[in-house]
């Protein structure tokens, strides 16, 4: 199985998202001769992923902010659905459009639980319903809900806030998300964490997404699609990410992708394609010396310890277990998603001194553990069938986009070998 | 109008350079007095919290109960005046003057001191002249404030254009009331943002061009 | 969690008050309390005449008092409800290109003493007014200034990209105003408000000038007797007074700061 069919079908939900459609649609602010946006067309397919990359002053937020008319077009059409947005009252288009911006954004004056509620309660839920939906959408974004709904915003860590922003641009289910470099102010291990999760929950819920970022290593893990832009948003390529690293369209499209865009196809690899193994678990509260002999029998130094939603919380040596009993782990397990990239996959591999990393699911749930044997056993795996359908189909592109993967096996394990 | 203002202009003029006078006079006495009180606080930094309540507090008082506290002590006059301008004047500059020089990044301090620049010397040429961009800031406050205040203080005899408010007040009905109150309204406006904009100039002059914004 | 770690300092450095507004706020009502007791405990054993003994009779004392609050208030209530709305029209899309005019033209304003308005006000209008709403008039334009221009920076000072997401997200503009900015401008918009108190509740000090009443009816009745004890207890009761609105409005800014910032 190659990353190409991987993408865009591991997806596990109902579509509930919409398709967009943009007609010639063009943007001239007043005052200015040269349109921002010059008759950009196109369509995003119902329940994926559109990330949208170019350099600054591009016209990518332009575009974005078009779709829910916080900036109104100057011609065109833009349809959600099968309604163009232009028939419907401003607010109310809004509120069936979800939205994320930098930071999260989220009103400083208002508790976690009010910020999410916001919309929910324009359209006019009632208080029964919205509390739970408030819950439930804290812990989809993996914050425990009687801990966070009531701190304010100044009580939460960037990250943090920017998961409860996802959850404000979810509350009210809405078809189509649109995001403003949502993962732009944190940092990178968080950003990696927050891509994950959204990936999770993308894989559940399936809406359409659009996002703009400046970071072209966020659109190839995050996009089904990806659109790169010229200025004033002229389109110089739109296609899934491994068209786009195999055979770019054009000087400009390589030159964004970037000299190194083969080492970028490790981006395009996910651990759900690498086979897991499955390591010794334990839950929290049971025997510590009836854990030690499993993990004995089963020839594993380390055990994952799991809560009682099968969400991995620590991966302990042997020799840290003491007490009677489990204990909830204190340490800060990063796990990784199985949509994560190989690239993820390694970075988190070096930092852990596992060796290893844990793998989890649909809501953080425990898949299993891959190995760094695994990781690169894989990637062997994908260069020699590269080679050998290179061999079949001569200069096909596919053939030589793996062929060029012989050299980012070398940087993995160089990667490895400097920084571990 | 114009008649009655030229009918009076040596009057007028004299009033208006009493006004003028006392407020500069009490505005210079203030910043002497503001600037050593900052002095005091920044090398004492425990009692910034306490100058800073005293100068909201002081300026809380009204001016007019403040001058019937002092009459006991001054009498009716020029002092009580002066007195009472003084003391409001010093309460903005205060407050900017305590900002401004503890504003003054520590580390230029120390490297002042360190090339051998005595104490009071750092204090004069490196503390002060950086601070006095946001001390002029009070000034200016300070003086528009007082404009006001001392209009108050003729009330008890003070000198200046406040005279003749109150015998406007005291001429109610008269056909000059109005006039004599307005033009000394009027005058006092004028007056205030002249030495505003004087300050303002002032501050062009007397800042370095190195942290001219 | 590391993700938690920061946020226990925010919290934990919420609840502590700078050390100076904690002496102010503490100490405002001990200097008041204390003063009043040290007044009346004064009055009761001073030696006085009965010329002061008639001026500082505790039921006209009461009056003037009630009578400076009466002005302080009404004065202020004008004054937010004037210079809000006109600070949020003059930050809106349409109108805020008025801002900078409406505001220089206040701050010039500033500069007029307040005993020349309150006596030109009182002379203009003598028999079309009452003394009591010609100095409304006059504190309330002098109070008018500080809130508007507080309101109008309070709403200026918001992060257009909290006011953009609460748009983006499907509030109309009135519900952003009424659900964002405001509340976020709360802080500065009552900093005014403390600040008109304190010029209103000054300057009606003065109103007894023209026979509005007040507090400043003892001072007057001091200066121009020329008795030491009446000018002073007159000075002191304004003061006390002073301090006490100044400590309300220090009181209101709290509770109306909200949560969160």
């Amino acid at each position: 199985m190659t990353a190409t069919e991987a993408a865009p079908s591991s997806a596990t939900g109902e579509v509930s998202g919409a398709e967009i459609r943009l007609e010639d649609v063009t943007k001239v602010y007043p005052g200015q001769k040269a349109p921002a946006v010059d008759g950009i067309s196109l369509t995003i397919p119902a329940g994926e992923i559109a990330m949208f990359v170019g350099p600054s002053g591009c016209g990518k937020t332009t575009t974005l902010k078009m779709i829910n008319r916080l900036i109104e077009p100057s011609s065109g059409t833009i349809v959600i659905g099968d309604q163009d947005v232009r028939k419907r009252g401003v607010d109310e288009l809004r509120r069936t459009i979800g939205y994320v911006i930098q930071g999260g954004s989220l009103f400083p004056h208002m508790t976690v639980a009010k910020n999410i509620a916001i919309v929910p309660k324009l359209l006019g839920w009632d208080d029964d319903r919205i509390v739970k939906r408030v819950d439930e959408l804290l812990d989809l974004v993996s914050l425990d809900p009687s801990r966070y709904r009531d701190r304010y915003p100044r009580e939460l860590s960037g990250g943090q806030q920017q998961r409860v922003g996802v959850a404000r641009g979810l509350a009210a289910d809405p078809p189509v998300i649109l995001m403003d470099e949502p993962f732009g102010a944190v940092d990178p291990i968080t950003r990696q964490r927050l891509q994950d999760e959204l990936l999770s929950i993308q894989r559940e819920l399936r809406k359409t997404i659009v996002c703009v970022t400046h970071d072209i290593d966020e659109a190839i893990k995050m996009g089904d699609r990806i659109l790169i832009l010229q200025e004033q948003a002229h389109i110089a390529q739109y296609d899934t990410p491994d068209v786009i690293l195999g055979s770019p369209a054009n000087e400009f499209v390589a030159d964004f992708v970037g000299a190194g865009s083969s080492l970028k196809q490790l981006s395009l690899a996910r651990i759900s394609e690498v086979e897991l193994r499955s390591a010794t678990t334990a839950r929290i509260g049971e025997r510590t010396a009836e854990v030690a002999q499993r993990a004995q029998a089963n020839g594993d130094l380390a055990v994952v310890v799991l809560d009682d939603r099968d969400r991995p919380r620590g991966w302990p040596w042997l020799r840290q277990l003491k007490g009677e009993t489990i204990v909830e782990p204190t340490e800060d397990l990063v796990n990784l998603d199985s949509r994560a990239t190989l690239n993820d996959a390694l970075d988190t591999m070096l930092s852990n001194g596992h060796g290893g990393a844990v793998v989890t699911g649909d809501r953080d749930a425990y898949l299993g553990v891959v190995d760094f044997v695994a990781v690169t056993d894989h990637m062997r795996d994908m260069q020699a069938r590269a080679n050998q359908s290179a061999a079949e189909a001569g200069s096909e592109t596919g053939g030589t986009r793996i062929a060029r993967s012989d050299d980012e096996i070398d940087h993995g394990t160089d990667l490895a070998g400097t920084d571990g | 109008m114009w008649d009655f203002i030229v009918d009076r202009r040596s009057q007028l003029l004299i009033n208006a350079f009493n006004h003028v006078y006392l407020v500069l006079l009490a505005v210079v006495f203030a910043t002497i007095i503001a600037v050593a009180l900052a002095v005091l606080v920044t090398r004492m930094p425990r009692l910034e919290p306490l100058a800073n309540a005293v100068s909201a507090i002081g300026l809380t008082i009204p001016s007019f109960a403040l001058i019937g506290l002092l009459l006991p002590a001054t009498g009716l006059g020029d002092t009580t005046a002066l007195v009472a301008v003084t003391f409001y004047a010093t309460l903005p500059i205060l407050r900017n003057a305590i900002v401004g020089l503890q504003g003054v990044d520590a580390n230029l301090m120390e490297s002042a001191r360190g090339m051998g620049l005595s104490e009071p010397a750092a204090l004069l040429r490196v503390r002060l002249p950086l601070a006095w961009p946001v001390i002029l800031a009070g000034i200016r406050v300070s003086v528009q404030m007082s404009m006001g205040i001392a209009a108050i203080a003729a009330y008890v005899l003070g000198p200046g254009l406040g005279v003749w408010i109150y015998t406007g007040l005291t001429q109610i009905g008269g056909k000059n009331a109005v006039n004599y109150a307005l033009t000394a309204t009027i005058a006092i406006v004028v007056l205030a943002l002249l030495l505003d904009l004087l300050l303002i100039l002032l501050g062009r002059v007397t800042t370095s061009k190195g942290i001219r914004v | 969690m590391a993700e938690t770690r920061p946020s226990k300092r925010v919290a934990a450095k919420r609840s502590g008050l700078g050390a100076g507004a904690a002496i102010e706020l503490l100490g405002i009502p001990i200097i008041v309390l204390v003063g009043f007791a040290a007044y009346a405990w004064w009055h009761s054993v001073a030696d006085l005449d009965f010329v002061e003994k008639s001026s500082l009779a505790w039921g006209d004392v009461w009056l003037q008092i009630w009578q400076h609050v009466r002005l302080t208030l009404v004065a202020s209530a004008i004054v937010v409800a004037v210079a809000v709305p006109l600070g949020i029209l003059l930050t809106r899309p349409r109108t805020k290109f008025l801002a900078p005019g409406v505001v220089g033209v206040a701050n010039g304003g500033q500069a007029a003493p307040a005993i020349g308005l309150l006596v030109l006000l009182f002379l203009w209008l003598n028999g079309d007014l009452s003394g009591f709403w010609t100095a409304i008039l006059a504190l309330a334009l002098y109070g008018i200034l500080p809130v508007l221009r507080n309101t109008i920076t309070g709403l200026q000072g918001v992060d257009p990209t909290l006011v953009e997401a609460g748009r983006g997200i499907g509030l109309s503009g009135r519900a952003v105003l009424f659900r964002i900015e405001l509340p976020l401008a709360i802080p500065v918009i009552m900093a005014g408000i403390r600040t008109a108190l304190i010029l209103v509740v000054g300057t009606a000090s003065l109103a007894s000038f023209i026979n509005a009443g007040g507090l400043g009816g003892v001072l007057t009745a001091g200066i121009t007797l020329y008795r030491y004890p009446v000018m002073v207890a007159g000075a002191v009761l304004v003061a006390l007074l002073a301090l006490l609105v100044e400590w309300v409005g220090r009181v209101l800014e709290l509770i109306a700061r909200p949560k969160g910032i």
